[in-house]
């Protein structure tokens, strides 16, 4: 029974997984605030260009000048000349002359292979919960979600976004990121400019590619990867690198050149329940269960390749019939640490309830090549959890591996061509999928690869129809699975995959 | 007694030359903003290209002026004032696929020339900033004016005769028409899109 709880846990189920695709943003605030289109800073949105990071970095402004682009004037709470008069006056700052706001609707299409009852048809409790039925084609509402971001003058930036469709992917709760971003503060330590900000709130850690803002349909599925043990391993740690993290942070740097690294410590939520109590009323609720903070460190460097010396230290390089992204080669890594807060009832039923805390971590390798419109990237990571307190002797620790390896082609500034490989090498999601309880059967669809190692391919090409409409298109070749016998746990299929193809259509305003 | 001569000989025919150059105005109605008018080809005449280099700037991601008039033969300076990088191209020339031309992309604060020997609509665009557009109304003869935002227009130093007059706006239907030019001479248009 533990077993198939953590194999419920551990689901990346692969039709879930549709579900809260599509997690893209671009900001048509920006497009009414600078009167810009989208691909000023978006190759294919939210696919960033140089000078879209650039823009980030910069807290949400145009790197210089930006008030010299600003065509709506931001309304002035206090005179700049108040900075005189403080501590008697309040610091002035602005905000947008418009309201930044955004909203955001998709919505998919999916043809599923002929295989995809598989598993269902092997159910043999009777209980019509069991018995779900994947349909071959269905139409599916995305989620309609509002986002705002800007800046507050003073190198405050902001943003907020949040899904609140009733029926979206995020409808259990659906703030995404929110957080404010103290640019370049270490010019108050008189540290190179751009060498220290400060981040605080909830926002996705920073990865090397962001799976928040991801401009695939299905997300990269190593970012997705918790860790659940098998055999007796003392580790059901539901943490995954695409959580939304709270606490702060702290960076510096560019993504668009140079050196950039960030250091975050930010909630411990490995079980994956807020922390509760009667006796002490929360202001506001508890995220986590654990006074731990985890630990997240990420260091990158870009190697600028570009031939044209004129251009190699501008934000974007002079190409012959335009400005484009740099040729360039970028190398990073990235680091968490944390410890899984593992509670559960002591031995014999007691009334007992033993915590053990499993140091855990992830550490990961990146790169990221670019030339003109074509762009390589990939990501590995491994990740590891201890095995301190092994409930069945010898424990020992869960581990996966894995990563992705993604080409890009813009072959028109409408059209992109992708083709991805997602790996991900767990043996305990193999033990965890082998066999089923007939007494506990596991919930559909059962996620039971046929060996440690998943792969997936996915081709895909996505299509502009305006710069803020978007039409989607992957073809999903999922992971061998394979069905066992819920009595004998005996394999009784061949190997098989449940392909699919997914159509996208989402639009901003 | 030849000094007085040639002085009146000199006054008459200035005198004559001022009588013959007269001026065409008018108003384009239908559509609003800014226009272009311009005498269209003088058959058998010809007209010197002129020495000042008129200067379309990009600055705040627009093209500025948006719309520029020149004659043909003419080189155009484009400077960029903005911290961003631009490019200008334009894909046709007066609807001449085959006269698509790419300037290239340059630093803020400097500048790329190019001589317009082809008469017709130029329309400017920048590939990373879609949003931005501009134009060149390349003028045949140097008798063109570019209308205020109400329409109206005014070429000045046109000689008596009889030509075609051509009116030109952003995305409507150009017009054209004969006029008669003797003195100050009266031609509208109405533009529809």
């Amino acid at each position: 029974m533990l077993r198939h709880r953590r194999m419920f846990a551990v689901l990346p189920s692969v039709f879930v997984m549709i579900l809260l695709c599509g997690k893209s943003q671009a900001i048509p605030a920006f497009s009414r605030q600078y009167g810009t289109s989208c691909s000023t800073c978006h190759v294919d949105f939210p696919k960033l260009n140089d000078f879209g990071k650039a823009f980030k970095d910069a807290g949400f402004k145009f790197p210089k000048d930006d008030e010299s682009f600003v065509k709506v004037p931001p309304v002035l709470l206090g005179a700049p000349a108040n900075k005189e008069l403080f501590p008697h006056s309040i610091w002035p700052g602005s905000i947008p002359g418009v309201p930044p706001i955004g909203l955001r609707y998709n919505q998919f299409f999916q043809v599923v292979s002929a295989n995809r009852n598989n598993f269902n048809l092997q159910d043999t409790t009777g209980n019509p919960a069991n018995q779900q039925f994947i349909p071959r084609t269905d139409f599916q509402s995305g989620l309609f979600s509002i986002f705002t971001a800007g800046n507050f003058g003073s190198d405050i930036a902001f943003w907020v976004d949040d899904d609140f469709s009733v029926g979206g992917a995020n409808a259990a709760g659906g703030l995404g990121d929110g957080y404010l971003k103290f640019v370049n503060i270490g010019r108050l330590l008189k540290l190179p400019t751009d060498a220290l900000s400060l981040r605080v709130g909830q926002f996705e850690l920073d990865l090397p590619f962001s799976q928040a803002r991801s401009w695939n349909l299905s997300g990269w599925d190593i970012y997705d990867q918790s860790n659940v043990g098998a055999l007796g391993q003392n580790v059901n740690n539901a943490f995954a690198l695409s959580n939304a993290a709270q606490g702060i942070e702290i960076s510096g740097g560019h993504h668009y050149r140079g050196y950039q690294y960030s250091v975050a410590i930010v909630n411990q939520n490995t079980g994956g329940t807020p922390g509760a109590g009667n006796n002490v009323p929360p202001v506001v609720a508890y995220t986590s269960d654990s006074n731990f903070k985890d630990l997240y460190a990420r260091f990158a460097y870009r190697v600028n390749l570009e031939r044209d010396p004129a251009s190699r230290n501008e934000i974007q390089a002079a190409g012959t019939t335009g400005p484009r992204d740099h040729t360039y080669l970028s190398l990073g890594t990235l680091y968490f640490y944390g410890r899984s807060v593992q509670r559960f009832q002591g031995p014999g039923g007691s009334s007992q309830v033993l915590t053990a805390r499993e140091p855990f971590y992830r550490l990961g390798g990146d790169f990221s090549f670019n030339y003109h419109t074509f762009n390589l990237f990939g990501q590995f990571l491994y990740g590891r959890d201890q095995n301190l307190t092994p409930l069945q002797a010898p424990g020992s620790p869960a581990h996966f591996s894995g990563g992705f390896l993604e080409a890009d082609y813009l072959v028109y500034p409408w059209m992109m061509t992708i083709l991805r490989w997602d790996r991900v090498n767990s043996t305990a999601d193999y033990l965890n999928g082998i066999g089923a309880d007939q007494n506990n059967p596991p919930p559909t669809p059962f996620f039971s690869p046929v060996s440690t190692v998943r792969n997936r391919f996915t081709p895909g090409i996505q299509f502009l129809i305006h710069a803020n409409i978007k039409t989607s298109i992957e073809y999903q070749v999922r992971p061998k699975q394979i069905v066992y016998s819920p009595t004998t746990g005996a394999p009784i299929t061949d190997p098989f995959r449940t392909n699919s193809a997914v159509a996208g259509l989402e639009f901003v305003y | 007694m030849s000094r007085a001569y040639f002085v009146t000989v000199l006054v008459v025919v200035a005198m004559c030359l001022a009588a013959s150059a007269g001026t065409i105005s008018g108003k384009v109605s239908g559509v609003s903003g800014e226009s272009v008018v311009y005498v269209d080809v003088i058959q058998g005449k010809t007209f010197p290209a002129p020495a000042e280099h008129p200067v379309i700037d990009q600055k705040g991601l627009m093209f500025t002026p948006h719309i520029t008039a020149v004659q043909v033969g003419t080189t155009v300076d484009f400077l960029n004032s903005d911290s961003v990088a631009h490019n200008v191209f334009w894909t046709s020339v007066g609807g001449n696929k085959k006269l698509t031309h790419n300037l290239g992309t340059w630093p803020k604060g400097e500048k790329r020339s190019f001589k317009f020997d082809n008469p017709g609509a130029v329309p400017l665009l920048c590939n990373v900033h879609p949003e931005m557009a501009g134009y060149i109304v390349v003028s045949p003869t140097p008798y063109f004016a570019v209308t205020d935002k109400s329409g109206a227009y005014k070429i000045e130093n046109v000689p008596d005769g009889s030509y075609t007059v051509a009116a030109w706006h952003e995305g409507a239907k150009n017009q054209s028409k004969p006029v008669a030019v003797a003195g100050d001479t009266k031609a509208d248009f109405t533009l529809s899109k």
